[in-house]
């Protein structure tokens, strides 16, 4: 069996057969996951210095020389990379004094640090799939960014105190701007919102579960939610990024509603973030990350590891970071890759290289490489920088 | 999935009786339930001025030559892999209630929905509750899938 | 003609999925490089579907495919999966997805943006676009 790193579900129930460097045979991988394990043979980088190839040591040699002399270099990324990966790179930044963020906006981050610090309720995708008998999707649509979600735990199959599961134990709701594919799936339990109006929603189905008319909305509709809130046992909440955002700096609002909910009921907040070891990133660094825009406009050179921020981050903040030296660690070819004056090519974690992650919900998941590959993994290439530096 | 009314604009609308139904409509739904065969509509197939006609209605009546005998039909192009209808599968769950049961792969032969390569697949098609003597309309599959790359005849 | 609506980000799995195998392919591209509109935003920018538009926020603008969205009716409301072309858009306190962008919409003549353009405005300095 082997690991899926494409996502934050970190599944393990794939099974392949590998044959000449090749794979084929591919079961229980869902279409991201497919499409994840195909790029294994796709776009692979190269080493690079200043757009000519070099021998890879030679890479490694100048990331080392241009992080040594730079004197407010920046560390990012990090999501896509090991924990032990994550490890080394944090004692590269102590070494050098230098920020370390990794591409998540800082809303994410602002839950993330209270769910790990116990301050908001949460629990796991197996105490999800056993105990959970409402779920909410709020402003996220695992059907697209974590495909697996609902048939391995949140709403399809069966556990230990929902052997009826979805056909007559669990309810699925869908709390969106727009009908999602996830909220297509819950059909009359999607309660749809209007852009930025998270607190209003919030303050509604407060009002329901006080016995109180709501103020905001469709009344009757908010009556309905209240009264499936009221009637849970075991409620988890998803928080997606989309709500996140249009809470920013309100987040209390957010622990006022989970207060509530708790005195009726157990309610848990699980995450939904991106990358297969997002969640490590928050846990090992036990304090919320620099915020990437402030970092980039003031560092004067960066390393990045396994992202691809010029792809993933707003105009002002990717110019930013263009304008300085990038040193990139990647398995693959990206926008940011292009950009680089170094690039360290990577063996790609959970298929060419082994080492520990964290799934999106904090269960730690080891994994060893299934193919054999010539590169270095991003944990040996960052021992290598830290022991230069 | 095209409908008995789109069908019925595409034939000759005559109830000339020749394919052994009382009129088009009739026959239209016919064709649907894969009763009857486009060819048995011996005008559309033998009259020039209904050419155009006969084309589109191959054109339509294609997803469903592929339909297996339960009348299920699977759009590769559609699916997630998100592997809800492997999950919900009543005949999936009985054949593996530790893996399918609980939102895992399958990993023996008997199942019905499985994920390959990224998309669902379905073998031992018999097995499905919609089929056979005893059939039930089963639903399952279909309403669990997130883009409708699953669905019945 | 022109239209103001606010966009609003989100996921999408093939784009995902391309995005794994390669971000400089026309499938990337095509799967990017489109929004989702309203029938009658549509049709008060005499827009059908497939045909180009130009996006502009206070940020930037890209050249996109017009697409008619198969959600319940949201005037002024428009979708764009999460990608560079809607980074080009996005303000600096923008979220992965899920961000929401004011921008403006007309029909253009224009190609679509290519990932090559996106990535050298991010590499020019001071200039607008």
């Amino acid at each position: 069996m082997a690991i899926c790193t494409g996502c934050s579900l970190l599944c393990e129930d794939i099974e392949l057969t590998v044959k000449d460097g090749d794979i084929s045979h591919v079961r229980n991988l869902c279409r991201k996951g497919h499409g994840h394990y195909q790029a294994l043979l796709t776009e692979r980088a190269r080493p690079m210095i200043d757009g000519k190839e070099v021998a890879l040591d030679q890479a490694i040699a100048k990331a080392a020389e241009v992080l040594h002399s730079s004197k407010a270099p920046l560390l990012c990324g990090w999501s896509n990379a090991t924990l032990e990966a994550q490890t080394a790179g944090m004692s590269i930044a102590k070494k050098l004094g230098a920020s370390i963020c990794d591409t998540s906006p800082p809303c994410l981050g602002a839950l993330m640090e209270r769910i790990i610090s116990g301050r908001i309720p949460t629990c796991t995708l197996d105490d999800v799939r056993n105990f959970a008998d409402v779920s909410v999707f709020w402003g996220s649509d695992p059907s697209n960014s974590h495909p697996r979600h609902l048939s391995r735990f949140s709403y399809y199959p069966r556990g230990e105190k929902r052997q009826k599961s979805y056909e007559e134990e669990r309810t699925c709701i869908a709390v969106d701007v727009r009908k999602s594919a996830t909220a297509t799936l819950c059909s009359n339990y999607y309660f749809r919102m209007q852009p930025g109006g998270d607190g209003e929603f919030i303050e509604s189905i407060l009002a329901t579960l006080d016995g109180r008319i709501p103020k905001f909305g469709d009344k009757k509709r908010m009556i309905e939610l209240g009264t499936i809130l009221r009637k849970a046992e075991y409620g988890v909440i998803f928080p997606g990024i989309g709500m996140l955002y249009s809470l920013q700096n309100r987040l209390e609002l957010f622990e006022t509603l989970l207060a509530k909910l708790n005195e009726i009921a157990t309610f848990k907040v699980v995450p939904m973030v991106e990358r297969f070891n997002s969640r490590g990133f928050y846990q090992l660094l036990h304090a919320p990350g620099n915020s990437l825009a402030a970092a980039a406009k003031g560092c004067d050179a960066a390393l990045v590891v396994g992202s691809d921020p010029l792809a993933e981050l707003p105009l002002a903040t990717a110019r930013a970071l263009a304008r300085v030296p990038l040193i990139v660690i990647d398995p693959h070819r990206s926008l940011t890759v292009d950009a680089a004056s170094v690039v360290i090519p990577s063996a790609i974690s959970g298929m060419e290289a082994g080492g520990t992650a964290l799934r999106t919900d904090g269960v730690k998941i080891s994994f060893e490489p299934i193919i054999e590959s010539d590169l270095p993994s991003d944990e040996q290439i960052l021992a290598k920088i830290l022991e230069a530096i | 999935m095209v409908s008995a009314m789109e069908i019925y604009m595409l034939l000759p609308k005559t109830n000339c009786k020749k394919c052994g139904l009382p009129t088009c409509m009739a026959f239209a739904v016919a064709l649907l339930g894969r009763e009857k065969k486009i060819d048995e509509c011996t005008p559309l197939i033998e009259e020039k001025k209904y050419e155009a006609k006969l084309k589109k209605l191959r054109e339509v009546m294609a997803p469903l030559e592929s339909a297996s005998e339960t009348g299920l039909i699977i759009h590769p192009e559609k699916c997630f892999g998100c592997g809800n209808c492997v999950v919900a599968c009543p005949v999936n769950v009985a054949a593996e209630p530790t893996r399918c049961g609980v939102g895992l792969g399958p990993q023996g032969e008997k199942v019905i929905l499985r994920v390959e390569d990224g998309v669902v697949v379905c073998n031992n098609v018999k097995e499905c509750r919609r089929f056979g003597p005893n059939k039930v309309l089963c639903n399952a599959c279909t309403a669990t899938c997130p883009s409708k790359a699953i669905e019945f005849v | 003609m022109e239209t103001a609506v606010t966009i609003v980000t989100f996921r999408d799995i093939f784009q995902d999925e391309a995005a794994k195998k390669s971000k400089f392919t026309d499938e990337f591209r095509d799967l990017c490089a489109r929004i989702l509109l309203d029938k009658q935003d549509m049709a008060s920018l005499g827009l059908k579907d497939g045909q180009k538009v130009r996006v502009q926020s206070e940020v930037g603008s890209v050249i996109v495919i017009a697409k008619t969205s198969d959600d319940d009716p949201h005037p002024g409301l428009a979708f764009m999966t999460f990608s560079p072309w809607s980074n080009q858009l996005a303000g600096e306190d923008a979220c992965m997805s899920g961000a929401r962008i004011a921008a403006k919409l007309s029909p253009s003549d224009e190609s679509v943006t290519q990932i090559s353009e996106l990535l050298q405005r991010m590499r020019a300095q001071g200039i607008s676009t």
